[in-house]
C-alpha cells in the first residue's frame, strides 16, 4: 500500500478528507482489506495518542464511514430510475456493511488495548492463586531514581539494546526489538558517523 | 448440621484446597509459559502488532521463520521513522534511518551459551507467582490469559493472552513494580499458515550511502574468565553467562555479563579502558528496556534489562573486579 493511501486513511480517521476522497476511500474499503486494517490501527493508534485508552471512542471509524457514505456516495449514485434501484440501494447497503465490519474490529481492538488487567470473571483459582503471593514490603522509590531525568539513548547503547535481545528470552526478544525501533530518539555520535556506505567503515 | 469437630476442619480444609487448587493453577501456567517459549522460536508466523508504550501506539510488522532448527526474523516500523531489525542466521541488522545509520553484527550459534540461562524451575518460584486466568478472544483467537505476578519490586511482571493452540502470545503486558502496564503488544492480524519466502526477510529500505558500524567479521561472542562481577544482585538472579562480545562499531570487544532469575534477563557491559564510545551517565531507558551507566574504575560499565530502573542501577553499580 503507498504512503498516499495510508495519508489519506489517516487523514480520514482525523476527518481531515474532502467529500470526495472519503468516498473514494470508503470504496477502496469495500474490496481492499489491507486498506480496511490499516484503518483500524489508525484507530486503534489514534486512540492510544489521544490518551482515550481508558475512554475509547469506538465508534469513531463507524462515524466516519457513514458519514462518507451519507454526504459523499449519493453523487455516484445514478438518478433513480426503475431499473437502477438495486445497484443504486446495494452500493450503499455493501458500504453500510463494509462499515459495520471495519468498526467492529476496530471495536474488538480498542476493547483488547483498554483490557489492561485480566477479566473480572477470571476463574477462582487465578484469584486464589494471587492470594497467595507475599505481598512485598511496601517500596518507595528512591528519590535520585525518580527525579533524575534519563539521559537519550546514544547509538552505542542502542547497540547493547539490540545485543542484549539475543539473550533474552522469545517474548522479551520482540518487546527489546520493538523498543529499538520504536524509540522516538536516539542520539549518533559524530564520531560515529564515519564514512557511507560507498566505503564501510570496518572497526577493528 | 455440621458437627463442632467438622466445623472446627472447615477452614484448614478450604485453606488446603485453595492450596492445591493454587497449586494446580501455576502449574498449569508454568506448562503454558513453555509451550509458549517453544512456539515463538519454533513456528513460523508473520503478523503486525500495536506496540503500545507511555501513551505512544506504534504499528509493527514482524515475521519469524523456524525452518530446520534455523530461525530468521525481521521486525519492522510501520509507522514513523521505519527503522528494521533483521535476524538473519549469520547477522543481526538493525537499519536506522532516521540517522542514516546500519548496526551489523555477526549472529553466531548462540544455543551452548544460552543453555546456561536459567528456565522455568521451581528456583523462580521464590520471586514470582504464576497463575492461569479465563479465556479470551485476540484476533478472533481463543486464548489462555496467564498471569506472572512478581513478590518484589526488581521485577516487572507479565500478563499474557496465549493463542489456545499454539501457545503464541497475541497479546502481551508488562506490568511494572507499581502494578501499572508500562507497555503493551497486541497483535491485530496473525497468519500462522502460510509459508514465508525469503523475500519477506529482506530489508525494504536501499541503505546505500548509509554508514554502517560493523564488529569484527569473525568475531562471535566467546566464552571468557571476566574479572568482574556484581557484589549486589536481587534475589533470584544469577550470573549466566560471562563472554567478550563484539559489538557492533566497538574497537574492543566488550565484557559482558548476563544475570538472569529464569525470565527476565540483566546484561552487563563493560567497555575497554580505551574505548572513546559514548556512552553516557545515569539512567536511560529503549522503551521499557532500562540502562544504568557509570564510570568504575577507569571503566564504562552499563547494565541493560527489562526490568526496573533500581534493578539496572543496583547491580551495575555494584560492580566489583574479583
Amino acid at each position: 500500500m503507498t504512503d498516499k493511501i495510508n495519508d489519506q486513511i489517516s487523514a480520514f480517521i482525523d476527518d481531515e478528507l474532502s467529500e470526495q476522497e472519503c468516498a473514494f476511500l470508503v470504496r477502496r474499503f469495500e474490496h481492499d482489506s489491507e486498506a480496511r486494517g490499516q484503518a483500524v490501527r489508525y484507530t486503534l493508534i489514534g486512540s492510544a495518542l489521544r490518551n482515550e485508552l481508558l475512554k475509547p471512542d469506538p465508534a469513531i471509524l463507524l462515524r466516519r464511514i457513514s458519514s462518507a457514505l451519507d454526504g459523499a456516495a449519493a453523487p455516484v449514485v445514478p438518478a433513480r430510475t426503475a431499473r437502477s434501484w438495486s445497484p443504486r440501494i446495494a452500493r450503499p447497503l455493501a458500504g453500510l456493511a463494509i462499515a459495520a465490519g471495519v468498526a467492529s474490529i476496530a471495536i474488538l481492538g480498542l476493547r483488547a488495548l483498554n483490557d489492561t488487567s485480566v477479566p473480572a470473571s477470571a476463574p477462582v483459582a487465578a484469584t486464589q492463586a494471587a492470594a497467595d503471593v507475599v505481598e512485598p514490603a511496601s517500596y518507595v522509590v528512591p528519590r535520585d531514581v525518580a527525579e533524575e531525568r534519563p539521559v537519550t539513548p546514544t547509538i552505542r547503547l542502542t547497540n547493547y539494546v539490540v545485543h542484549h535481545g539475543e539473550y533474552a528470552s522469545g517474548l522479551n526478544r520482540t518487546s527489546v526489538h520493538s523498543n529499538v525501533v520504536t524509540a522516538p530518539e536516539i542520539l549518533l555520535d559524530e564520531q560515529e558517523r564515519a564514512e557511507p556506505e560507498a566505503a564501510p567503515v570496518v572497526l577493528e | 448440621m455440621i458437627s463442632s469437630g467438622c466445623r472446627g476442619l472447615r477452614h484448614p480444609l478450604l485453606l488446603l484446597t485453595i492450596a492445591v487448587v493454587g497449586e494446580a493453577s501455576a502449574d498449569e501456567a508454568r506448562t503454558w509459559l513453555d509451550r509458549m517459549n517453544r512456539a515463538v522460536e519454533d513456528l513460523s508466523y508473520q503478523g503486525t502488532f500495536v506496540h503500545v508504550l507511555a501513551g505512544n501506539a506504534e504499528t509493527l510488522h514482524i515475521i519469524h521463520r523456524s525452518e530446520g532448527g534455523k530461525t530468521a526474523e525481521r521486525i519492522v516500523s510501520m509507522d514513523g521513522a521505519g527503522r528494521e531489525i533483521i535476524r538473519q542466521q549469520d547477522e543481526v541488522r538493525c537499519i536506522l534511518p532516521d540517522q542514516r545509520v546500519v548496526l551489523l553484527e555477526a549472529r553466531k550459534d548462540l544455543s551452548p551459551l544460552k543453555s546456561a540461562l536459567p528456565s522455568y524451575s521451581n528456583e523462580i518460584e521464590p520471586h514470582y507467582a504464576f497463575a492461569v486466568g479465563a479465556n479470551d478472544r485476540v484476533v478472533n483467537r481463543l486464548t489462555q490469559i496467564v498471569e506472572i505476578k512478581p513478590k518484589d519490586e526488581f521485577r516487572y511482571g507479565y500478563t499474557l493472552w496465549l493463542d489456545q493452540e499454539t501457545a503464541m502470545p497475541l497479546k502481551s503486558q508488562l506490568v511494572n513494580e507499581h502494578g501499572k502496564v508500562v507497555e503493551q503488544i497486541i497483535f491485530t492480524e496473525i497468519n500462522l499458515a502460510d509459508p514465508i519466502p525469503d523475500s519477506a526477510l529482506a530489508a525494504t529500505i536501499d541503505t546505500a550511502g548509509f554508514t554502517m558500524l560493523r564488529a569484527p567479521d569473525s568475531a562471535a561472542p566467546v566464552e571468557a574468565l571476566i574479572p568482574w562481577r556484581a557484589a549486589t544482585v536481587p534475589g533470584g538472579f544469577k550470573l549466566s553467562i560471562a563472554t567478550q562480545s563484539p559489538i557492533a562499531g566497538s574497537e574492543y570487544p566488550v565484557e559482558h555479563l548476563v544475570y538472569s532469575d529464569g525470565l527476565a534477563t540483566v546484561s552487563v557491559f563493560i567497555e575497554d579502558p580505551k574505548t572513546t564510545a559514548d556512552v553516557g551517565e545515569g539512567f536511560s531507558h529503549v522503551g521499557s528496556t532500562n540502562t544504568f551507566s557509570l564510570t568504575l574504575r577507569g571503566r564504562k560499565v552499563t547494565a541493560v534489562g527489562e526490568v526496573p530502573s533500581q534493578t539496572v542501577r543496583t547491580i551495575a553499580s555494584s560492580l566489583v573486579a574479583e
